[in-house]
């Protein structure tokens, strides 16, 4: 047994927690998972089947954990989960999982698939059946604190970008202020006008506010790739930061795994509970809709449908207050079928997008995305996940479809009351 | 009158107060002063479109469909390693793209987003020089659309 086999076996045997070995007792081979997700919907390849993904992990705990399989594995009755196939597996751990986890939402005995397709790939990554893009980006995240290797610089010179836009400066390192914005490198890079967005909003509702020149990176590839470690590390990041600049709450962005990592796995990752908030902008954005400290004007008259990233709505709980946001702006608001905790992945999450290898079984599953578009027709879509933002629209290229997709926070800017579009003297 | 436009809420204001044809043609003129930004040819042959008060929906359309699959072969990946002189050619991509989207499509309006999405262009290219140059692309902006407003 290689010493990377020996690791990988050993992160599985400790992944294995009493709900993963109730959730692979309880597992009646029903197969519903498989109709749950979009790489097996739109490929009919059994091998896709979400719990199928599982299996080397199944394995390990039927043979170490079971009393009839340790039996078989004594008299060498089982067989021991090799090098070669968690080299199969690699694919279906990481190029066919988004973690959506729509599976678990169907599971007649509720065992969360996506939780445990977490667990195997801190199992996988151990042995160093990770993909090669996903370990780049990781690395880029430790040293350089970001997975697309933005530096303070860029973020800097972005925001004197959005100032000359807005006319008015954007708070950065302020001491107790009531909310820590987080942004991720897609916004960074390819999707900049969200600060700005952000800015005028929160300069509209009269919202204190800041950014962390050390923190200020939402994503956390540690997660997507499967080291806790590395998970830990980032999410402590941010509560350095935030706990230095003594904030209140801290504010996850337009992304969808970003949000996953710092509201729902962050405190179990560094062992104690924070001293601030985590809130979706989306959260932020309705509570101040509801305190009356958001109001705009005019609405978007074409058919605009809403995308619900999967770590914000389904595995975040926040779905009604997207549709209380796009009722502000959208005069024609129209519902995906089998949308809010149901609604089917853009197909790039959980690094699938980071994946170059997977770019055509993602684009074969994002038919699964088509379907529900055709169902409708809509002119736009909006969406609050950058990654799924990008997707979308590469999806919608690559399947001759002609629409915009938008962001929810760009598009409420847009439509502020007293819009200060500009104040900029030149 | 010689047209003066000398910041963004005129300037936006000047845009708003364009009809769809006249926001296409100048949203194409602020695309051409960062098209050296822009390896990718078929932005070129876009902008040509764009820029033709002649063109028919037929080719504005096919020219759309170009800008948009140009811009996202130029975007970086998310998780992948970012280059900002590569991002400069996405922001003229997406400008162009924006120059030719429909009044309607984007909240913003298409020649705001052409001009927004140029001056990023602009300032990934000064994130790769270290320059402060960025913000000189608003004030050719403004010249550019008070020359356009007066011709």
């Amino acid at each position: 047994m290689s010493a990377s086999l020996e690791r990988g076996l050993n992160a599985f045997k400790e992944q294995i927690d009493a709900p993963v070995a109730a959730f692979f007792s309880s597992c009646v081979r029903c197969g519903l998972c498989a109709e749950a997700c979009l790489f097996y919907t739109e490929t009919d390849s059994p091998k896709y089947t979400p719990i199928h993904k599982l299996e080397p992990l199944r394995r390990v705990w039927q043979q170490e954990y079971t009393f009839w399989g340790r039996y078989a594995k004594l008299f060498g009755l089982s067989k021991p989960v090799t090098d070669e196939e968690l080299t199969d597996w690699e694919t279906l751990v990481y190029d066919s999982c988004t973690m959506c986890g729509r599976c678990s939402m169907v599971c007649p005995v509720g065992n969360d698939i996506a939780y445990m397709i977490r667990k195997m790939r801190e199992g996988m990554a151990a042995a160093g059946h990770a993909p090669p893009d996903l370990i780049g980006a990781t690395q880029r995240a430790v040293t350089i604190g970001s997975p697309m290797g933005v530096k303070l610089p860029a973020l800097q010179a972005q925001i004197r970008h959005a100032e000359a836009e807005l006319g008015f400066s954007i708070p950065v390192d302020v001491e107790s202020a009531d909310y820590m914005l987080l942004l991720s490198s897609m916004e960074i890079m390819n999707f900049p006008e969200f600060i700005s967005a952000i800015a005028r909003i929160f300069k509209h509702a009269n919202v204190s506010w800041t950014i962390s020149s050390e923190a200020f990176e939402a994503t956390n590839s540690g997660i997507q790739i499967g080291v806790s470690e590395i998970a830990a590390e980032l999410v402590n990041r941010i509560v350095t930061a935030a706990e230095k600049l003594r904030v209140k709450s801290v504010i996850s962005p337009e992304c969808g795994h970003a949000y996953m990592a710092i509201r729902w796995e962050g405190p179990n990752l560094i062992g104690r509970p924070y001293t601030f908030k985590v809130v979706h902008i989306l959260e932020l954005l309705d509570d101040l809709r509801a305190q009356g400290r958001l109001k705009t004007t005019g609405k978007e008259m074409q058919r605009l449908t809403y995308h619900d990233p999967c770590q914000v709505s389904r595995r975040g709980g926040v779905v009604q207050q997207p549709r209380n946001l796009m009722n502000m702006v959208a005069e024609n608001f129209v519902e995906m079928p089998e949308t809010g905790t149901m609604n089917w992945c853009c197909g790039a999450g959980g690094g699938v997008s980071s994946n170059e290898r997977a770019d055509d079984l993602r684009l074969k599953a994002f038919n699964r995305k088509k379907k529900q578009l055709d169902a409708i027709h809509p002119d736009a879509i909006v969406s609050a996940c950058s990654n799924c933002r990008i997707h979308l629209e590469d999806g919608l290229e690559e399947y001759g479809m002609d629409m915009p997709v938008l962001s929810l926070t760009e598009t409420i800017a847009e439509h502020l009351v007293d819009n200060e579009r500009s104040g900029s003297e030149e | 009158m010689i047209t003066r436009i000398s910041n963004d809420t005129e300037f936006r204001a000047a845009l708003d107060g364009l009809d769809p044809v006249r926001q296409r043609l100048v949203a194409a003129r602020f695309v051409e002063n960062v098209i050296a930004l822009c390896a990718d040819e078929r932005i070129a042959r876009v902008l040509r479109v764009a820029g033709n008060s002649e063109a028919s929906e037929d080719e504005l359309a096919e020219a759309l469909k170009t800008a948009r699959a140009t811009t996202f072969d130029c975007h970086t990946r998310c998780g992948s390693e970012g280059d900002w002189s590569e991002q400069e050619g996405y922001f003229v991509a997406r400008a162009a793209t924006a120059a030719l989207t429909p009044i309607g499509q984007m909240p913003s309006g298409p020649a705001w987003q052409a001009a927004l999405s140029s001056r990023m262009a602009q300032t990934s290219r000064s994130i790769v020089t270290g320059d402060d140059t960025a913000g000189q692309e608003g004030t050719k902006q403004y010249r550019i659309l008070s020359e356009f407003l007066d011709s």
